[in-house]
């Protein structure tokens, strides 16, 4: 699904140009579960926003599911991310003027759905992510483990063939944090490829493979054997 | 997707109560003023619509050139008529002479009102297109007949059926009621036509009208004229411009020009410079609809500021849009609708707004718009009027906040750049020019007026009241009214004049005089007086003596005023004689014995014109009376009024304060002052209302700066002078760019008057403390707030 070659990004700032990834190879398969780890600054967070095609690689190629989009302009890049990609973010990202079923709501309005099966498809995936008796609620009105309950069922609505996950237990404690790795788990299950990004290690368990950056590039991967083991 | 985008917006309203207030606030006011001036240009616009031939009524204007000065204006001679009508009734639908618009006395059983009207030619309801409500549209048929307008009509007859009943005017004689017409709108010539009578009437009963009919010289007449449906006014024009000139050998060393003024600048377009059209209160149009735009541009600015400024607020939300499948087309639209939804509150504020303060409006204008409810090219002007002010106020904002990059505001990095604020502080910097400019010209304005108003007018206007004597019923009773008056103990002194001493009636050439220059073609203006004129209006004799009923040689005396001495050449004008230059001219010569100090009879804004006042042998218009000062005004009018009534019971009493007929010589000035006042007191307002929104978000932005740097031992007076300093800066530079600007315009203004107040460098210093110190009062409340805030809760929500 995703195959990276030779890519390069560097951030240009007046005085220093910064090397923030440096001739990665990376490949992910479909219905792969994916863990970027690696210490603050190391590019983590870089790798994932080119792979969600939030940003542009600097030099090299990006190819998803066939496609290379490593040059595309944002337009291009906005219709590709649509519907096939899912963003679930370490602080939630949710629209604090939207209720929690019209933040859900909202991937679906973009991808011109009726209204109908909006309806029908948000409540089925808040019921999924046991969140249905709060869609008439604010952000600000949930725990944080809620919240990221509903960031991840904006992030499936669509049901996207990918799932990119930036620190998604980063702003949770761990009985919410585990909860959330258990419903990326299950949706990994049920065919969806998830790239997480994360510090912790517990988290990376959850993997199948667990890829290290340092310094912008890829020092080690390693396969895990016991996928699910803190379940 | 739009429903989306408005329950957002809508929520995000509701969210920042004091930021909606601000931006909603602000943008009303703004809509309200560019609202009232629209209505105000409109109803400018629409002046004369009401006459459905308006694009082919035209009235006959002519230029002569007296010394070299080309004079313009409507006053036309009888025999014009008959030369039109013999030799270019072709280009003519309908040729209508006319009267002025006088004030007669309608008098029906013992109801008698004072009423102006006119007297014209048989075709003026058919030109007019009057709407008769009552009564038949050929109502000037008969030589004794009269139509009124609805209102004159109810006054006098009440619920009587008016139309057969016969009215008498001045005393004089009876006419018959024809027709009733609808009474013509206020904003429209003619709105003052109370009644028309036949044109054959008047040529009936004033002897001097019937003899004009031969006096080319005479312009006392007017003609009004729809020209044929197959021509063009430019095509008459040109073909009547030389009609007098080429029949009359007499004036035609005057260069009379004789063509058509058309209606539809009657009223916009009526000042004439050399002969030539130069515009007239069309320039008040412009520049209102130039304040309106201005304002309206001030709040768009505000709303683009307060959004822009609070973009780090809403960069969250772009990028997760962005990041789930939203173009940036989208969130330009989104914003936009934003800007729409917060327009259309503000529009229906304005309007409330309008509708509150459209008598006070109108007051001030001197208009009588109403609100154009049933109106749909309003409601169609105002929907484009919303758009295009939500494009304005939106698009900025709406390009800006969509350009953020997901990856920079969802990893929590986003800061705006270094250069993002300058579009915001030249935003700021463009409203502070434009309130400077408001101000620095509303000042001028103002000293304009106050400098004409303390002009000497020459004479003492206080405590004088003039009372129209046009009816018969005067005729001869002059010496006895005097007597009665100063009996009374309520005047000290009264005299009779040809005109009011506002006004110049009449103006005559053709004299002669020792040391006329060779071809000097004289304008003088003539005012018959009896011989206590000057002591009535206490008006100076600066050489010679006044009138006086001792010499009886005086009835052929003349009084001149010091501009007539000087431009008739005269070093020792007493003796001097001034004759008809007609050779055969019955009348004996005019003996000067005394010269006036120059009194202020036409603009205030202009010199003084020469004049000649007359012995009055054949009665005059008004009487003028001046009040007894050891008692009250009021007390005065009453014993006025008494004897009054004694004499006249039929007349209605009516008299004028001449202090207020001189003041309305500055109510447009003055109107144009008051108005430019409140626009620029709003735009004032609505300039620091944006400025106090920037400054709350500047200080909230920078809460983490301000408690670190009073942690580290700042004083409320530099946190207050860091955060004011940089709106300070702006206004600076807002005045230096605003203060050339408005001295080219107001010193262009300042040329149409003769009589005018120079520039001060003051005012523009005044201007610039006046911006400064409302700056200053705007940006402390927020800084010194900020400043005085407990550092330990500022660092805390960080």
């Amino acid at each position: 699904m995703i195959q990276i070659q030779n890519l390069k990004k560097s951030f240009r700032t007046e005085e220093v140009e910064t090397l923030a990834l440096n001739n990665v190879n990376l490949k992910v398969e479909e219905g792969e579960f994916a863990a970027i780890m690696g210490p603050s600054g190391c590019g983590k967070s870089t790798l994932l926003n080119i792979i969600g095609m939030l940003d542009n690689p600097t030099e090299g190629s990006y190819k998803f599911a066939g496609h290379e989009v490593g040059g595309l302009k944002e337009r291009q890049r906005t219709e590709l991310r649509k519907g096939n990609l899912g963003f679930v973010f370490q602080s939630f990202n949710l629209i604090d003027e939207l209720t929690v079923f019209e933040n859900v709501e909202l991937p679906l309005i973009y991808l011109k759905e009726s209204k109908s099966s909006r309806r029908e498809k948000v409540m089925k995936v808040l019921e999924r992510m046991k969140i249905a008796h709060r869609e008439k609620h604010f952000p600000h009105q949930l725990s944080g483990g809620q919240q990221q309950r509903v960031a991840i069922a904006r992030a499936v609505v669509t049901n996207p063939k990918l799932i990119l996950a930036d620190e998604p237990t980063g702003n949770l404690d761990s009985k919410n944090g585990i909860e959330v790795m258990n419903l990326l788990t299950e949706l990994n299950q049920e065919g969806t490829t998830i790239v997480m990004v994360t510090h912790s290690d517990r988290d990376s368990h959850y993997a199948h493979r667990v890829i290290n950056l340092f310094d912008g590039q890829i020092v080690t991967e390693s396969q895990n054997r016991a996928v699910g083991a803190m379940m | 997707m739009f429903k989306n985008y408005l329950k957002i917006a809508w929520r995000n309203l509701k969210k920042s109560k004091g930021y909606s207030a601000i931006n909603i606030g602000g943008l009303a006011l703004g809509m309200a003023v560019t609202l009232l001036i629209g209505l105000w240009v409109v109803d400018e616009l629409s002046h004369d619509d009401y006459f459905a031939n308006k694009e082919k009524i035209a009235q006959v204007f002519q230029s002569q050139t007296f010394n070299g000065n080309t004079g313009t204006g409507p006053a036309i001679p009888r025999p014009l008529e008959k030369a039109l009508r013999d030799g270019y009734s072709d280009n003519f639908k309908y040729l209508v002479m006319s009267t002025w618009n006088n004030s007669r006395y309608l008098k029906y059983n013992d109801k008698s009102l004072s009423k102006n009207g006119y007297f014209m030619q048989r075709e003026a309801p058919e030109m007019l297109d009057l709407k008769i409500l009552k009564g038949e549209k050929d109502g000037l048929r008969e030589l004794n007949s009269v139509m009124l307008s609805e209102s004159v009509a109810k006054a006098l007859f009440g619920d009587e059926e008016p139309v057969g009943k016969n009215v008498n005017i001045n005393n004089q004689y009876d006419v018959m009621v024809s027709a009733v017409y609808e009474d013509i709108p206020f904003n429209n010539s003619f709105h003052d036509a109370e009644y028309l009578m036949p044109w054959d009437k008047v040529l009936a009963t004033q002897e001097w009208m019937k003899n004009a009919e031969d006096q080319w010289g005479n312009n006392s007449f007017q003609m009004f004229v729809q020209i044929a449906d197959n021509t063009t006014m430019e095509k008459v024009t040109e073909a009547i411009l030389n009609v007098k000139k080429d029949l009359n050998e007499d004036t035609a060393e005057f260069n009379p020009q004789i063509f058509l003024f058309p209606m539809k600048d009657w009223y916009l377009r009526r000042n004439f410079e050399n002969g030539k059209q130069v515009g007239g209160r069309i320039k008040y149009v412009w520049l209102f609809g130039i304040i309106g735009a201005f304002v309206l541009l001030l709040a768009c600015i505000n709303f683009m500021n307060l959004s822009t400024a609070r973009s780090e607020k809403r960069a969250k939300e772009v990028g997760i849009r962005k990041s789930i499948g939203s173009q940036r087309r989208q969130l330009i639209n989104q914003f936009l609708s934003e800007s729409f939804l917060v327009v259309v509150f503000a529009f229906v504020l304005a309007v409330l707004i309008v509708l509150l303060s459209l008598g006070g409006f109108n007051n001030l204008a001197r208009k009588e718009i109403v609100f154009p409810w049933l109106s749909p090219v309003f409601w169609l002007s105002s929907l484009v009027f919303i758009l295009f002010t939500a494009l304005v106020a939106g698009s900025y904002p709406a390009l800006y906040l969509s350009s953020f990059r997901p990856v920079d505001v969802l990893k929590g990095t986003f800061k705006a750049g270094k250069y993002a604020g300058l579009p915001r502080k030249i935003l700021v910097v463009l409203q502070f020019t434009v309130s400077v400019a408001f101000i620095i010209g509303t000042v001028i304005v103002m000293q304009q007026i106050n400098h004409a108003k303390n002009r000497p007018v020459g004479y003492d206007k206080e405590g004088l009241v003039q009372i129209p004597t046009f009816s018969e019923d005067f005729t001869g009773k002059f010496e006895l009214m005097r007597n009665e008056f100063l009996a009374s103990n309520a005047v000290v002194e009264m005299s009779g004049s040809s005109s009011p001493t506002t006004q110049i009636w009449s103006n005559r050439g053709g004299f002669d005089w020792e040391g006329k220059p060779e071809g000097f073609q004289e304008d003088l203006a003539w005012t018959e007086v009896t011989p206590e004129y000057a002591k009535s209006l206490n008006l100076k004799i600066v050489e010679g003596r006044d009138f006086s009923r001792e010499f009886a040689t005086d009835s052929n005396a003349v009084l001149i005023n010091q501009t007539a001495k000087k431009y008739m050449g005269l070093a020792d004008p007493i003796g001097k004689l001034i004759k008809d230059d007609d050779e055969e001219d019955p009348n004996p010569p005019l003996k000067i014995i005394g010269v006036v100090e120059d009194m202020i009879t036409q603009s205030p804004y202009e010199p003084v014109k020469q004049g000649v006042y007359v012995f009055a042998k054949y009665g005059t218009s008004y009487y003028n009376l001046r009040l007894n000062p050891n008692q009250s005004a009021n007390q005065n009018l009453a014993i006025i009024e008494r004897v009054f009534k004694e004499h006249f019971p039929d007349l209605p009493f009516e008299y004028d304060f001449v202090d207020s007929e001189y003041g309305e010589k500055f109510a447009a000035e003055e109107r144009i002052g008051t108005l430019s006042g409140i626009f620029t007191a709003l735009a004032i307002l609505i300039s620091c209302l944006g400025l106090f929104g920037l400054t709350s978000f500047v200080a909230e932005q920078r809460t983490k700066e301000i408690g670190v740097r009073k942690v580290l031992g700042a004083s409320t007076f530099n946190v207050w002078n860091m955060l004011s300093k940089d709106f300070l800066r702006l206004v600076i530079i807002s005045c230096f760019i605003a203060i050339p600007i408005s001295y080219y315009i107001m010193n262009g203004w300042l040329q149409d008057y003769p009589y005018r107040v120079i520039m001060e460098w003051w005012i523009f210093v005044l201007a610039v403390i006046g911006a400064l110190a409302i700056t200053i009062l705007t940006v402390s409340f927020q800084a010194i707030k900020a400043a005085n805030a407990n550092p330990v809760n500022s660092l805390r929500t960080e």
